[in-house]
């Protein structure tokens, strides 16, 4: 009785969600370096930078300090909001909770620790199978299901994970996927998949007629396919340094 | 309440005019009471297709400028009864047609009439949005040719965001294809795409075919819109597409090669 009367005056509950987030692999430490490649990307993708959360990763860098500072002022003029540090070494977590950012430990100790947390839980079945629901509606939610022609000058995106098209893509079509793109139809448009840098997304159509094709920036015009290939069913990936086109199945 | 009609392709001399002139014929024929609206503000030609160009007085233009009433603008068409037409203004550029004023007109023109058609100018424009904005149903008309097709496409695209319905949220339009100029000769010798092709691509419901035909030429210049023509293929065709139009199942004609006779081979005559 008391629980449900406290429940009443709560100012929030905490809850557990898993939320897409770009993280920012950084290479260089240079904030006019970043800067510089930033304006390129802005030109080209203008419709990303919206106040976008980032996740700086600075994993690969191996700096002990770092002009943290700038790089977030950096990420702000272009439009992206820094929210998090994830790496670093400790003057790096401290001068990221400094300037009000979160700290994530490095991808590896992250999954040492959840490898550590299942064989924990192992015991407790009930727990792990809310998680896996967790993780499988985080995805789903990510995924954009298009019923219909997409027609010539229309552009459908999943701008955070795969793209599913039920009918056809019409020629002055675009379509863009942060992951893979799957057109049950004639793909006779554009189609980009990995638009945030996914190498491993794919392109899956039923009828291959595509002005252009694109995995991860690498692209492939209709010009550039082989004529064999058109007409047919294909999918297409990007492996050993460029996109590979082929039938389905 | 009348049914709000939009006639458009998005590329231009494809037919949208000679088709709105021969629909709005064909429904006051059938009775139904009937307006259609030039939309092509700046260049109008819908006044002279419906032979009634040196009886315009007023045009949509004074309507919504408040110059004129909606009765003094409205032409009565001499042969058939029902059917009234709204010219444009030759004078102004389509920046004169706002959406209130459109708006304003149609409402009272829709407590009046069974069906309004509105003629659509070439284009994505203004004019064009503006004359698809408040329709119940589309009509694209389509040419056996790609970059027509491409544009058809296009047109039903805006027609899917760009529309009251579509903003709304409420039942979308209506959409319908019409093939015009289709020749199923030249179809077979591949200089024209198949109408399989464009039903492919558009993927949209077929309201009818026109064949390609002198008869259409010979209308436009007479000023008499060719469903009078009642012996003429294209004439025919634009009467079975009218009927599909008001609900009814007809089989498609005119799609196939027709086999010449002895005789028109030797005299080598043309359908007419």
């Amino acid at each position: 009785m008391s629980l449900n009367a406290d429940s009443a005056n709560m100012a929030f509950t905490f809850k557990g969600g898993m939320l897409p987030m770009t993280v920012m692999e950084l290479s260089s430490a240079d904030p006019e370096h970043i800067r510089r490649q930033l304006a390129g990307k802005l030109s080209q993708s203008p419709a990303f930078f919206q106040h976008t959360p980032v996740v700086l990763s600075v994993e690969k860098l191996d700096e002990p300090h770092l002009a943290l500072e700038r790089i977030c002022a950096v990420c702000r003029d272009h439009k992206l909001l820094p929210v998090a540090v994830r790496g670093g070494s400790e003057p790096v977590r401290q001068s990221a909770w400094a300037l009000g950012l979160g700290w994530f430990a490095p991808v590896e100790e992250t999954r040492a620790r959840a490898l550590e947390s299942v064989s924990k839980e192992e015991a407790s079945k009930n727990n792990a199978s809310d998680d896996e629901r967790i993780e499988a509606q985080a995805k789903s939610a990510a995924t954009r299901l298009y019923r219909g022609t997409v027609r010539s000058g229309q552009q459908v995106s999943a701008s955070d994970g795969d793209l599913i098209v039920i009918g056809a893509v019409n020629a002055g079509a675009e379509v863009l996927a942060a992951g893979s793109i799957h057109i049950y139809g004639a793909l006779r448009g554009r189609a980009l998949a990995g638009i945030h840098g996914n190498t491993q997304a794919g392109i899956y159509c039923r009828e291959l007629e595509a002005e252009l094709l694109s995995v991860a920036g690498n692209y492939k015009r209709l010009e550039d396919v082989d004529p064999r290939l058109l007409g047919r069913t294909a999918e297409v990936h990007f492996i050993k340094e460029q996109l590979e086109i082929k039938p389905l199945g | 309440m009348a049914k709000i009609i939009v006639v458009t392709s998005g590329k231009g001399g494809v037919g949208k005019t000679t088709s709105a002139a021969a629909i709005s014929t064909g429904l006051a024929l059938r009775g139904k009471k009937t307006v259609v609206i030039d939309f092509d503000v700046g260049l109008r030609n819908l006044d002279l297709i419906m032979g009634c160009e040196r009886r315009v007085v007023y045009d949509l233009v004074n309507v919504i400028q408040g110059e004129a009433g909606l009765n003094q603008a409205l032409i009565r068409d001499k042969r058939v009864e029902n059917l009234y037409i709204l010219p444009a203004s030759q004078t102004r550029d389509k920046d004169a047609l706002t959406q209130e004023g459109v708006a304003e007109v149609l409402e009272k023109l829709r407590e009046e009439f069974d069906f309004i058609i509105c003629d659509s100018p070439a284009g994505i424009e203004r004019g064009a949005q503006l004359a698809m904005y408040f329709a119940d149903e589309a009509i694209v008309v389509t040419n056996p040719e790609v970059s027509s097709v491409r544009d058809s496409d296009r047109i039903l695209g805006l027609l899917a965001s760009k529309t009251r319905r579509a903003e709304q949220g409420g039942d979308p339009i209506k959409e319908h294809l019409l093939v015009t100029r289709y020749n199923p000769e030249r179809v077979t010798t591949g200089d024209m795409l198949t109408l399989e092709d464009i039903r492919e691509i558009l993927a949209v419901h077929l309201l009818g075919l026109i064949p390609e035909s002198e008869a259409v030429l010979r209308a436009s210049n007479q000023g008499v819109p060719v469903t009078h023509d009642a012996s003429s293929d294209a004439g025919q065709a634009y009467t079975d597409t009218v009927s599909r139009l008001l609900g009814e199942e007809i089989p498609l004609r005119f799609h196939e090669v027709q086999r010449k006779g002895l005789l028109s081979r030797m005299f080598g005559g043309n359908r007419r």
